[in-house]
């Protein structure tokens, strides 16, 4: 599961470019030479663009709350959840060539393998509403372009949040791009004429995306001091996951650890003995 | 800088000569963290899953599992980060105070939840002498994916404490650590963080 608010792999490529020009309006500056910590501090941060951004997620927040949370909900409520897993599993369906694509591009031969033999048994015995794949203990996943480039060496960026799309960052965005234009239903779509599909494609994408995460994004709502921080967080350590199969990296400790070092022990035994 | 680095190393360094000549910190805390997890779990169904305990009881029941079964005041301090070194005594008191209050009903109806479906452990990894991650998968009901909880447990061989949880990743102390950072920076200050989490809290246990 992947968690950005609104990922819509459509052709609203010129949301996009807006969202570009927008991202020229405003700028934090960094902190002034000489306080190491408060620089550390930005870096670790990196969201020069934040008083942007927060505009950009006060907008995404009016347009959820306005179509996409209603629909969600009402989805959620009112279709039945054999249903909703088959629509899941039609999309994530139509998504395996690019996964399969990605699989490669990173070197994952076996994860590809995974994802080929999902597609033709799901095709064949699933016409692709039915997970038997994952019925028979072949477990799908899911890949794009962004985690590609992360792969390979290929920094973030400044974090962003683009408009409607959500929380990302420029390697992410490029992904999104590429995904788009390696994704055959989309070719097959624009060279018969038939955009439409996109469209019903990438809205459906979207409903059941927000539907996963209605009760997340609530609680996060409710608990967060600052939604916009904990938002950028939360994208920044999925994506960290995401990019690291779930197991973890060298090249991403989990920030913490290293300090873990330094207290838990003694402050294990401190609270112990304070009762 | 270095002397910084210096004394958090050779504050390391202590520690592990400590552990190191404490006998029960053998290597086995990978499967004792494990079973810890597992005894939580079940005492987390035990105390919290009956839907008929008030919620100002089951507050109270998960205060104490809480105390009990984490290291409150080291993930506090982690989430506080560098602003815990400039707080003041009075403000680092109110503080640990409110964090305390706040994870409590945080995480009350969340751990309440997840205590009525199955926890199952695939495996403990040890990550040092004092830290081992235990891994978990929560499976729901109605064959919905398994969530996945890693469980970062410090021990010194006697008492078992967790130090951060992993939730697909998401490790809970980065995340309160850029919530709260991002208050205190924005120009709230530590003060303006106080006031915010007393807010939460009391918006918390009244809410639901």
């Amino acid at each position: 599961m992947s968690f950005p608010i609104l990922r819509i792999p459509s052709s609203i490529a010129g949301l996009m470019l807006a969202g570009v020009m927008m991202l020229l309006a405003g700028c934090t500056l960094p902190p002034p030479i000489g306080d190491r910590e408060a620089l550390a501090e930005y870096e670790q941060v990196n969201d020069p663009l934040e008083p942007t951004n927060r505009a950009i997620l006060t907008f995404n927040r009016g347009v959820d709350a306005a179509i996409l949370k209603p629909a969600a909900t009402g989805y959620r409520e009112y279709v039945p959840a054999w249903l909703r897993t088959m629509v899941g599993n039609f999309l994530d369906h139509l998504r395996a060539p690019v996964v399969f694509l990605n699989d490669i591009l990173q070197g994952e031969v076996d994860r590809a393998l995974v994802t080929l033999n999902r597609f033709w048994i799901n095709t064949g015995l699933g016409f692709g509403l039915l997970d038997m794949a994952g019925a028979m203990g072949m477990e799908g996943h899911d890949e794009d372009f962004g985690q590609t480039l992360a792969v390979w060496g290929v920094p973030s960026g400044p974090f962003m949040m683009l408009p409607l799309f959500g929380p990302s960052n420029p390697r992410d965005t490029v992904g999104l791009v590429v995904d788009f234009l390696t994704d055959p239903f989309n070719l097959w779509a624009t060279n018969t004429d038939r955009e439409h599909l996109q469209f019903a494609r990438g809205g459906t994408l979207a409903v059941d995306n927000r539907a996963g995460s209605l009760d997340l994004i609530d609680d996060l709502e409710k608990t967060s001091l600052d939604f916009y921080a904990a938002i950028r967080s939360l994208y920044r350590q999925r994506r960290a996951d995401e990019i690291s199969n779930g197991k973890g990296s060298a090249n991403l400790p989990a920030p913490g650890i290293s300090d873990l070092r330094e207290a838990p022990m003694f402050d294990a035994a401190l609270e112990m003995s304070r009762r | 800088m270095h002397a910084g680095l210096f004394f958090r190393w050779g504050f390391a360094a202590v520690l592990c000569g400590f552990l190191a000549a404490s006998p029960a910190a053998a290597d086995n805390h990978g499967k004792s963290s494990a079973d810890f997890i597992r005894s939580l779990a079940d005492k987390a169904i035990a105390s919290l899953t009956d839907p008929e305990t008030p919620r100002p009881e089951r507050i109270e029941r998960f205060r104490k599992l809480f105390n009990d079964s984490f290291a409150v005041r080291s993930i506090g301090k982690r989430a506080l980060g560098r602003y815990w070194r400039q707080a003041s005594d009075a403000e680092k008191t109110r503080y640990e105070r409110l964090f305390e209050d706040l994870m409590v009903v945080t995480y009350v109806d969340r751990f309440a939840n997840y205590a009525g479906e199955a926890l199952e452990v695939e495996k403990s990894r040890i990550e040092d002498k004092a830290i081992a991650t235990v891994f978990t998968e929560i499976m729901r009901k109605g064959g919905a994916k398994p969530i996945r909880v890693e469980w970062i447990v410090g021990t010194n061989g006697v008492i078992y404490k967790i130090v951060d949880v992993k939730v697909e990743g998401v490790s809970m102390t980065q995340t309160l650590s850029s919530d709260f950072a991002s208050i205190v920076r924005r120009g709230g200050g530590i003060p303006g963080l106080l006031d915010e989490l007393e807010k939460k809290t009391v918006q918390l246990t009244a809410g639901q």
